[in-house]
């Protein structure tokens, strides 16, 4: 029974790969983990083995082309089975294993679907092994960078996978950083009239132009722009959000919450309070409110993690912190680790030393890091309604607008209350629509009826 | 300013030790062959006629008992200097060095303190064999309570073993035979360095050599080698290893990227060991390369001058250990 190879899957955004080059011909005999071939994705080449052992019958996929994910590259003929026919048995075509003689290639356009989705028959389609963190590869190997080369990569948006290693066993070093930002600066000039006459084609649709910076310039015909460099912190907000935006499925669902119980809470606690110079804030409460809702739908304490959802057992909530113009803008995340079990107070005073330390010294790595979820709050600039690009690797963004005073119908009677817009940005790989609603209903239960949040 | 004025190492410690006996009567020498005889290396020349037979005191050859004396004596109120002719015959008075000087003040709940200061040769002074070239840091940097001075010149010699006297805790002072004759710069006036400061005597951007005592030496030559090939070297002397000064290293190490400890001890749970584990640490995300180290050969001190020379840390191997930490092999 011949044995179709398939375009493999290397990446959770691949589409399509190239098969670069292939390492056996028809004929060549291969054993169970062997390199076949080499593969291209949108963001690496890496060597591709087979499962299975058998004799190349057919290359399907000529070196050079680009097909599907699933598409079949190349046929194996099993022991003792001819080459010619396990080749033409296959024709073009993946076909489910016992199907072939009954199946001929008229509804073998058809055949990988109704294989995938049989699981009685057994299929002689296989996926190649591949690792699938497929940026952090080289030769089926984990990438050897030095953490100062890595640091520097960083900062200097410099793509690792670009970067040739000069150290023991192709290790990338400093050097080499150095190396490829100096080659990539002297590439810049020489592109730079394709890259414009590029941009005159897409003018008109600004969204569409490529991220690379080289390219920016040219947007703006005949009128000067000032150059702003780009502070390390920017570089990284802007290569984070972009492969969050890029790599997570988002979506958004909103929810309005009654905001007059809570304002009420929070008017006698802080009445209460204001001797020991407490006062808390709606975000405090809304803090503490979707702390608990992840309690209760552990779904959104969780992170995609390629082949599995790693649910994390501790709730830690990071709060995005604007810094000031003067020091440089830009935002940090502070983050209130176990924050399902701290009281409001604490919350509020964690919160409070947070955002005054991110706002003079600068947070420690420990103060921005293990964040499970995070909450974008921009209601004390009178925002109504926004939505926020996940904070990798969590799940979920909340962000809230303002608490507003408007028309509402409580009880069928037109009055006046307090409304609150929050939206929340979603991981579609881990959380599903109807899960996003439960939470927002807890945290609606919470928000609307606050006491629960003191017990 | 006076002129500067170049005196020998064995001369600074002598100096060390005659002024603080002057400014305080309860400091005195003992150890073996330091008052009639001079000293085996002739560094308390002197001092007997000074300060007479009850401060420079010639003892037994009997390291447990006069150690013990000293730390009784220390205890009691006095502070004894005690001059071991080797830190090796130290290993006989282990007890009293270890299990008593540096956990008095701890197991008396704070009554009693231990202002002693045991000094001698450290290291392999020069076909000594096995078992009188004991690097002792290695095996006495892991214990609690005690400081130590490793200076690697007359004036560092000097400036510390005045603080280590003036002190109020055990102090080993690890000089070496093989510099006491090494001349240096050191002032008329008196002066007092602190434990725990580094020093960079050598300022470099490629490459951070960290090293203490006699080795520094070696730095310096591996430096000057190295600067014929275009690698920059920054060389710091630790100069205490307890108190370790970590943020001299660290500092030096984010500039450069890459660092070399250098350290004559043995390799295995050793200061160096210590001080690569603590950079490893600190400048995770600035260290092009892990840190290397240069330290003696894993094996006991051999005696032939070939295979001595082989076996200590030096210039040579300090070289190539840069040259690996900076890729230029």
């Amino acid at each position: 029974m011949p044995i179709n190879v398939t375009m493999p899957r290397l990446s959770d955004t691949m589409e399509q790969g190239t098969v670069v080059k292939w390492y056996v011909k028809v004929g060549d005999k291969v054993a169970s983990g062997q390199v076949i071939a080499d593969i291209e994705t949108d963001k690496a080449t890496m060597e591709q083995a087979v499962f299975d052992e058998g004799i190349i019958a057919k290359l399907v996929c000529p070196e050079g082309k680009q097909v599907k994910v699933g598409d079949v590259i190349a046929v194996l003929a099993e022991d003792g089975e001819s080459v010619s026919d396990a080749a033409s048995a296959s024709s073009a075509a993946p076909a489910p294993r016992g199907a072939v003689s009954a199946a001929p290639a008229s509804n073998a356009a058809a055949a990988p679907n109704a294989a995938t989705a049989s699981s009685t028959a057994p299929v002689a389609t296989r996926t190649i092994v591949a690792d699938v963190h497929a940026t952090d590869v080289t030769d089926g190997d984990r990438m050897r960078v030095s953490p100062l080369a890595r640091r520097m990569a960083s900062e200097m948006g410099v793509e690792l996978s670009q970067v040739q290693g000069s150290g023991p066993g192709g290790r990338v070093v400093k050097r080499d950083v150095l190396l490829a930002a100096e080659n990539r600066s002297a590439a810049v000039p020489a592109t730079r009239g394709a890259q414009i006459a590029a941009n005159e084609l897409v003018a008109a649709t600004p969204s569409m132009m490529p991220a690379a910076a080289a390219s920016a310039g040219a947007l703006v015909h005949g009128g000067q722009s000032i150059e702003v460099p780009v502070s390390n912190m920017r570089g990284i907000i802007a290569k984070r959000l972009v492969e969050s935006k890029q790599q997570i499925p988002h979506y958004q669902v909103t929810m309005k919450f009654s905001m007059d119980a809570v304002l009420a809470l929070r008017g006698s606690l802080n009445e209460q309070l204001a001797s020991m110079e407490v006062k808390l804030s709606v975000n405090d409460f809304i803090v503490r409110a979707c702390a608990l809702a992840m309690a209760k739908n552990p779904f959104f304490n969780a992170s995609w993690a390629g082949d599995r959802i790693l649910l994390h057992q501790q709730v830690n909530v990071g709060v995005a912190i604007a810094l000031p113009e003067e020091k440089g803008g830009g935002l940090v995340v502070g983050v209130v680790k176990d924050a399902n079990l701290k009281s409001l107070r604490q919350i509020s005073g964690e919160i409070r030393s947070l955002g005054e330390k991110a706002r003079t010294k600068g947070l420690s790595m420990d103060e921005m890091s293990g964040a499970t979820f995070t909450i974008s709050n921009l209601g004390m600039f009178g925002v109504d309604n926004f939505t926020a690009i996940i904070n990798p690797p969590n799940s979920a963004i909340l962000a809230c607008g303002a608490a507003l005073e408007q028309p509402v119908v409580r009880n069928h009677q037109l009055v006046v209350g307090f409304e609150m817009a929050a939206t929340l940005s979603l991981d579609h790989r881990v959380i599903d629509g109807a899960m996003a609603s439960k939470y927002l209903q807890s945290l609606k239960q919470f928000v609307e009826g606050p006491t629960m949040l003191l017990v | 300013m006076s002129a500067v004025r170049e005196i020998e190492y064995r001369d600074a410690l002598r100096e060390a030790m005659s002024e603080e006996m002057r400014r305080d009567k309860r400091v005195f020498l003992l150890g073996e062959e330091v008052a009639e005889y001079n000293g085996a290396y002739k560094i308390s020349r002197g001092m007997l006629e000074e300060f007479g037979a009850r401060r420079v005191i010639d003892t037994p050859i009997s390291e447990s008992g006069f150690a013990g004396l000293a730390i009784g004596a220390a205890m009691m109120g006095l502070k004894p200097v005690v001059e071991f002719m080797s830190w090796s015959f130290s290993l006989v008075a282990a007890d009293p060095i270890l299990n008593n000087a540096p956990k008095m003040l701890y197991m008396s709940g704070g009554q009693f303190g231990c202002p002693v200061v045991f000094r001698g040769n450290d290291g392999a002074g020069g076909q000594l064999g096995s078992t009188h070239s004991w690097c002792v840091e290695g095996l006495f940097s892991n214990v609690p309570g005690i400081k130590i001075a490793i200076p690697s010149n007359p004036y560092d010699a000097k400036g510390l073993l005045k603080t280590a006297i003036r002190g109020s805790d055990p102090v080993f002072f690890l000089e070496s035979e093989r510099m006491l004759g090494n001349k240096g710069e050191v002032p008329e006036e008196e002066y007092l360095i602190p434990f725990g400061q580094a020093k960079v005597i050598r300022s470099g951007t490629d490459c951070t050599l960290a090293s203490w005592g006699r080795p520094v030496h070696f730095c310096m030559e591996a430096a000057e080698e190295m600067q014929k090939l275009g690698i920059s070297c920054e060389v710091i002397d630790l100069r205490t290893v307890r108190p370790l000064d970590i943020g001299t290293v660290v500092r030096s190490v984010k500039k450069t990227g890459a660092c070399v400890v250098v350290d004559q001890s043995w390799s295995f749970g050793s200061p160096g060991s210590e001080l690569a584990s603590q950079v490893h640490r600190h400048c995770f995300d600035d260290l092009d390369n892990y840190v290397h180290r240069v330290h003696s050969a894993d094996v006991p001190t051999p005696y032939a001058t070939n295979l001595e020379q082989e076996y200590l840390p030096n210039a040579r191997k300090i070289a190539e250990a840069v040259r690996s930490a900076t890729y230029n092999l």
